[in-house]
């Protein structure tokens, strides 16, 4: 019994001590953990992925990175503090001071005002508005090029029939989703809105998923933890990328599922580049990326996408065509600027937005815009 | 019976349908050119006879007229429009068929003549006919517009298109448009019955009216009123075949979460329901998930193999989650059984994208745009 006791007594100390040393180890590797954490900038955010990838810092500053902007940073409001514009019997004003706007709209009797909270894109703004639990699409928005008011685009044909609608178009569940899904990161979770963990604009994370944990591991691990790394999305085939970027952008699939015809779709560019006769799913030099590099502003000088369309057509030279083995033949009229006539620049009927046609073609005189 | 007093009822306003259509159809109608004195008595006497509603006489006239000149737009129009008031549907019809070989895109034309298809059986023609009629502007006013997306309903409902059917009849809830017969064939068409309303017990009646209240008051957006209704049809109908594939349907769009939760209730029910394993894969690849579409969309090919839809989800969970070759051989096969499934367009169109085959690509999206028609659709949010 004494021996058994004994043996217990050993045993039993031998346990303790083993569980020690694991809540030691545990404590050390917190200490470790934590200290990391501490080193860590922001999890996921443009800093903290720059450490590494210096080229991507200026991504928060891009259109994408303010795809959404909270109250206090709109420098567009804070430089027109009262805008006004009437729309049949309702007259809409937006008023900031102090970095705090608010949306009015009014009937001449009664009046609505709501705080403006979340400002959805970088040029034009529209702003989604809650109320009363309910999410509206703000019936005007704020345009650039005329520096004004004026309705929201695609809400041209809505006619408010109160003052509530008046505001704008309620949302359903699934729009307000969509709606900051795609113009903030981590504001959808678990397939639930999530505005808690809402993060402004299009960061790192909302297309390199399983950020946060690579920057965890790079933290703990010092660096070069290439195998925690997001997948490269660079590895996407260029219909997978197209389908990817048209998650927001709108999918070629979505625009002919939903009927989407005529120039109000020349803003949905997946939907517009895969209708081009010289798309290739397969083929890398004509994808959304081969133009654009989605953490940096959009280049807008048109002679740097010369090269791009050289990639696969031929060169011309004042004197000619080049002849050039393996490629597609070239322009028998210019030579530099190839985007400026294949890829024409149309404006929406609203008249306040131009957006580049990306159904690359060869354009007649006179033709209707295609599909 | 019901069903055929809401058809006979429409049907008496087809006369004005057809009137109302004339208003379009006449401007392009080149005047009677001929310069034999014979056929400007024919023509005179013809008219003469349609005005005083001497329907065989003026038959008969318009018959001789366009013997003698078979160019006369408007005679095969009279005689097409005075066939299908005397019930010779056709007759009608192939008079419709001369004056749109003169007249291509006369819609009222087009439309009267998916009408006249209708009644003599031909859906697939009909159904056609309709919609293109919709798309040159047929039903530019309301009672026309009504009478065309019942007939579009009722064809499709025929054709077995169920879910089609259910999308023509939410016109008629979006309008406010009800009635007893149309409440009836909803449920019908709903709850996938291949039947007509005069062929159902009255047993049987009040499991389609009740699936009929319920998903009328959901497409007229009276949603609370109509969660309310879907429950006392579950409670009181526990065992009734694709009532929970119902309600997940009508829920997809707005909740597709809850919408999940039906189909796999109606699993339980049926659990050889091919609908709703269907549905739970095409819910599958709507939230990008082709591996959790996969098994649903097995069951369903396994289940209904002559089925596209379930040819063209097993061959898009394929395609999506790597096996592209076989997952194209089943969206193919999907495009055998329907060639005019738009899906089926789109889907082949990325499958033919990620293989680099750039011109059977090419070809499918030109196909995908063709059947999307030019119609406009309003396009919501910036």
């Amino acid at each position: 019994m004494s021996a058994w006791k004994a043996s217990a007594s050993q045993a039993l100390r031998r346990r303790q001590w083993e569980i020690l040393s694991v809540v030691a180890a545990l404590s050390s590797m917190w200490i470790v953990f934590t200290s990391a954490l501490g080193k860590m900038p922001q999890q996921g955010s443009a800093s903290g992925c720059a450490r590494c990838h210096p080229a991507q810092e200026a991504e928060p500053l891009t259109p994408m990175g303010r795809a959404l902007e909270l109250p206090g940073t709109n420098a567009t409001l804070s430089s027109h503090p009262n805008l006004t514009f009437h729309k049949a019997a309702y007259t809409y004003t937006v008023e900031t001071h102090q970095g705090k706007s608010t949306y009015s709209v009014t009937d001449g009797a009664h009046s609505i005002t709501v705080p403006i909270s979340w400002t959805f894109g970088e040029g034009a703004q529209t702003w989604i508005l809650e109320r009363d639990g309910h999410f509206y699409e703000s019936l005007v928005s704020y345009y650039p090029s005329v520096e004004r008011l004026d309705i929201t685009t695609g809400d041209e044909g809505l006619t408010p029939e109160t003052l509530e609608e008046a505001i704008g178009r309620r949302l359903s569940e699934v729009e307000v989703k969509a709606c900051f899904g795609c113009h903030a990161t981590n504001a959808v979770i678990n397939s639930e809105l999530s505005l808690r963990t809402l993060k402004p604009g299009v960061r790192c994370e909302h297309c390199h998923t399983g950020v946060e944990s690579h920057l965890i591991s790079e933290a703990l691990s010092g660096g070069g933890d290439l195998e925690s790394a997001p997948p490269a999305l660079g590895r996407l085939s260029s219909e997978g990328i197209s389908n990817f970027c048209g998650q927001c952008h709108r999918t070629w699939d979505l625009v002919v599922r939903s009927g989407w015809r005529g120039v109000s779709n020349v803003r949905f560019q997946p939907y517009r580049l895969a209708n081009s006769r010289c798309f290739d799913g397969t083929d890398h030099r004509i994808s959304c990326v081969a133009c654009h590099d989605p953490p940096q502003t959009v280049v807008r000088d048109e002679v740097s996408y010369d090269v791009k369309c050289l990639a696969c057509h031929a060169a011309s030279s004042s004197n000619g065509l080049v002849a050039s083995p393996g490629k597609e033949e070239g322009c028998p009229v210019a030579k530099s600027k190839c985007v400026s006539c294949h890829m024409p620049r149309v404006r929406l009927p609203n008249g306040l937005m131009t957006f580049y046609d990306h159904h690359i073609r060869i354009v007649k005189p006179g033709e209707s815009y295609p599909y | 019976m019901a069903s055929a007093n809401c058809r006979n009822h429409l049907k008496c306003s087809h006369l004005r349908f057809v009137l109302a259509g004339l208003i379009v159809v006449l401007p392009g109608v080149a005047s009677a050119q001929s310069n034999s004195v014979a056929f400007s008595d024919l023509v005179s006497k013809a008219a003469a006879a349609r005005i005083e509603n001497d329907l065989p006489r003026a038959i008969q006239l318009y018959s001789q007229a366009v013997q003698m000149n078979p160019n006369w737009k408007e005679g095969w129009w009279y005689l097409g429009l005075l066939q299908y008031q005397t019930n010779a549907y056709s007759v009608s019809r192939d008079a419709l068929t001369r004056y749109i070989a003169l007249v291509p895109d006369a819609g009222p034309a087009i439309a009267l003549r998916g009408l006249c298809e209708f009644e003599t059986g031909e859906y697939g023609s009909s159904l056609q006919d309709i919609e293109r009629g919709l798309s040159l502007g047929a039903a530019s006013q309301l009672r026309n517009e009504q009478i065309l997306r019942y007939h579009e309903a009722l064809v499709l409902a025929r054709l077995g298109k169920f879910q089609d059917a259910l999308r023509a009849y939410a016109w008629f809830a979006r309008k406010g448009i009800t009635s007893a017969e149309l409440i009836e064939e909803i449920g019908l068409v709903g709850l996938r019955t291949p039947k007509l309303p005069e062929q159902v017990d009255d047993k049987g009646k009040s499991l389609f009216v009740a699936a009929g209240n319920a998903a009328y008051q959901y497409m007229a957006r009276q949603e609370s009123e109509a969660r309310a209704s879907f429950q006392k049809l579950f409670r009181e109908f526990p065992a009734a075949s694709n009532a929970h594939l119902l309600y997940g349907y009508l829920l997809f769009e707005q909740h597709p979460e809850e919408a999940i939760g039906e189909f796999k209730r109606e699993l339980e029910v049926t659990p050889s329901n091919a609908g709703a394993n269907v549905m739970l894969a095409w819910a599958c690849l709507m939230q990008n998930d082709p591996s959790a579409a996969l098994p649903y969309a097995k069951r369903a090919e396994q289940e209904e193999p002559l089925l596209p839809v379930a040819q063209l989800v097993l061959g898009r969970s394929l395609v999506e989650s790597g096996d592209v070759k076989i997952g194209t051989h089943y969206l193919e096969k999907a495009g055998q059984l329907d060639p005019e499934n738009l899906e089926v367009h789109i889907a082949l169109a990325r499958a033919y994208s990620e293989t680099g085959r750039k011109e059977d690509a090419w070809r499918e999206r030109m196909e995908s745009l063709r059947l999307t028609g030019t119609a406009t659709a309003p396009m919501g949010n910036p």
